[in-house]
């Protein structure tokens, strides 16, 4: 990990004004929860989710578009090094953002669901890891903002496929009856795609959960083992004649 | 061996219908302390070059080896400084945060990081902007900042990508003087320019690339000589004994001297006029890079 460039991630988010009104949000939603009695840790967590998703598209492919990455790599920086310090970077601008809405609302509630609020964080909090990993992974071989077009397009494409999946095996006739009857006497590829699906758009669960945790953490690091192997031998051309 | 060394590189690029090569077999050597220019047209493949020099392509085969290291080494990053022609970063970032992160990057003592930072922006006249945002700066401004993060850990190699672009006449002069200072404290320099008449300032030695080759490799100053160009009056001369006095045949009225040191020119001037010749023009020779341009291009 290089510190320099972890606190350089950090400063360019934090140092944002969107960024500042986004914790005023947060802050905000935080808050009107916490004076509800009930939904302990709801409605701001999306809003994280959100967060994730626009703090983790930034690291590499557009660095890679702007020139950004050239003028960086040029310089004694490990490219293993500078990847993984962008995504803990880009994950602590996260975390950073968390901490308001959950400080928020253990003190709105003074302490109660504690459990749950602090449950809702960690999960969160590893879910952030997660998805700017990804980010990284499909930044790793993509330019501009190409990595969230492919996050998107997978989450929903997954969920796509499972919705059609179901579909089919109720068909009676016809190709689609015929395709229905491979995924039932395979059921392996339907097995496979809700996997795929689970490990890579998890749902949190409301309360913190080892076994959650262990998920998305090891998913983070494999994603981020084959984005730093990508990138290392990625080519980085700047300009044009 | 120490300075840059390119041996057959060749590089192309594939996509589904076509492969493009680039890069045909280039050899080069840039010495410690020289200052050599990149010329050549438009897709002749001077940027690839120099992106393969600085790793940030892979070769389809051959070497580039800097100070005998591989040029993707930590090593030789340390010691290498990069300009690109268009300078891009963190728009939102000052002038000054945007230095002090490039000198953290190149492992600038944090002790000494602001002192450098300073300098650099005093030397680059960019002072008054050191707290402007980058997007508030002009394209001769972020030149001139491109040219300070990569001269703030004062490299070994410098590579500069059409680094006047966009700079005023104040800007070019400032630059031409940034790598004289570089080549005196004993850098080397490979500039990728089109605008000649620098390159032909401040470059010891030239490199014509086209079409994927160096076609030619042209000295234009040598440190311990000097060339001189001698005109003479039509019928006033005799060939055979301007050659005998200057060591070179003379190609119709003008003989092209290579003489130790000033005094030289002198004297070799004397012993000319000695033999009766009529001496009409006496002038430091630089090779005319624009006929040369124009031949290869």
């Amino acid at each position: 990990m290089n510190p320099t460039v972890v606190a350089e991630t950090v400063r360019r988010h934090v140092t944002s004004i969107p960024y500042l009104g986004y914790l005023v949000l947060l802050a905000i939603m935080a808050f009107g929860v916490s004076r509800m009695d009930n939904m302990p840790g709801r409605i701001w967590p999306p809003l994280i989710a959100l967060l994730s998703y626009i703090v983790g598209c930034s690291v590499i492919g557009p660095e890679f578009s702007s020139g950004t990455l050239q003028l960086i790599l040029a310089k004694p920086v490990n490219r293993t090094v500078y990847l993984v310090s962008r995504v803990l970077g880009a994950t602590a601008v996260v975390w950073i953002a968390l901490l308001v809405p959950m400080l928020i609302e253990l003190l709105g509630r003074k302490g109660q669901h504690a459990q749950i609020i602090l449950g809702t964080t960690l999960n969160y909090a590893l879910m952030a890891l997660l998805t700017v990993s990804l980010m990284a992974l499909f930044g790793s071989f993509t330019r501009a903002y190409f990595n969230i077009a492919i996050y998107f397009v997978l989450s929903i494409g997954l969920s796509v496929v499972q919705g059609a999946m179901g579909m089919l095996q109720m068909a009676r006739e016809g190709f689609f009856a015929w395709l229905g009857k491979i995924l039932t006497d395979f059921p392996a590829i339907p097995k496979a795609i809700v996997w795929i699906d689970q490990n890579l758009f998890p749902d949190a669960p409301p309360r913190a959960n080892g076994s959650f945790a262990l998920m998305v953490l090891s998913n983070a690091a494999v994603a981020l083992v084959v984005a730093c192997l990508l990138f290392r031998r990625r080519e980085v051309p700047y300009g044009a004649d | 061996m120490s300075g840059v060394r390119v041996r057959r590189l060749t590089k192309s690029f594939k996509t589904v219908t076509k492969v493009q090569h680039v890069l045909k077999g280039v050899d080069l050597d840039i010495a410690p302390g020289e200052v050599v220019g990149l010329i050549g047209p438009n897709g002749a493949g001077k940027t690839t070059l120099m992106s393969c020099l600085l790793a940030f392509l892979e070769p389809d085969e051959g070497e580039v080896t800097i100070d005998d290291k591989a040029n993707d080494d930590l090593d030789v990053r340390r010691r290498t400084g990069f300009v690109p022609e268009r300078m891009n970063f963190d728009r939102r970032a000052t002038g000054r945060a945007f230095l002090r992160y490039m000198a953290r990057l190149a492992e600038v003592p944090r002790a000494s990081v602001d002192d450098r930072v300073e300098a650099m922006l005093e030397r680059l006249g960019i002072q008054h902007a050191a707290e402007k945002r980058l997007s508030q700066y002009s394209r001769g401004m972020l030149q001139r900042i491109g040219m300070c993060q990569a001269l703030i850990h004062q490299p070994q190699y410098v590579f500069l990508d059409e680094p006047t672009s966009g700079l005023d006449p104040n800007g070019v002069l400032l630059v031409r003087d940034l790598i004289v200072e570089q080549k005196q404290r004993g850098a080397a320099v490979l500039l990728n320019s089109h605008q000649l008449a620098e390159v032909g300032k401040v470059c010891d030695r030239v490199l014509f690339l086209s079409n994927g080759v160096i076609t030619r490799d042209e000295t234009l100053h040598y440190t311990d000589r000097i060339i001189v160009a001698i005109t003479m009056m039509h019928g006033t001369f005799d060939p055979l004994k301007v050659e005998q006095a200057t060591g070179a045949a003379p190609r119709a009225n003008v003989v092209v001297a290579t003489v130790e040191d000033e005094a030289g020119i002198a004297r070799v001037v004397r012993e000319l006029v000695a033999t009766g010749a009529g001496i009409v023009d006496v002038r430091r020779h630089t090779a005319d890079l624009e006929g040369i341009f124009r031949g290869e291009a």
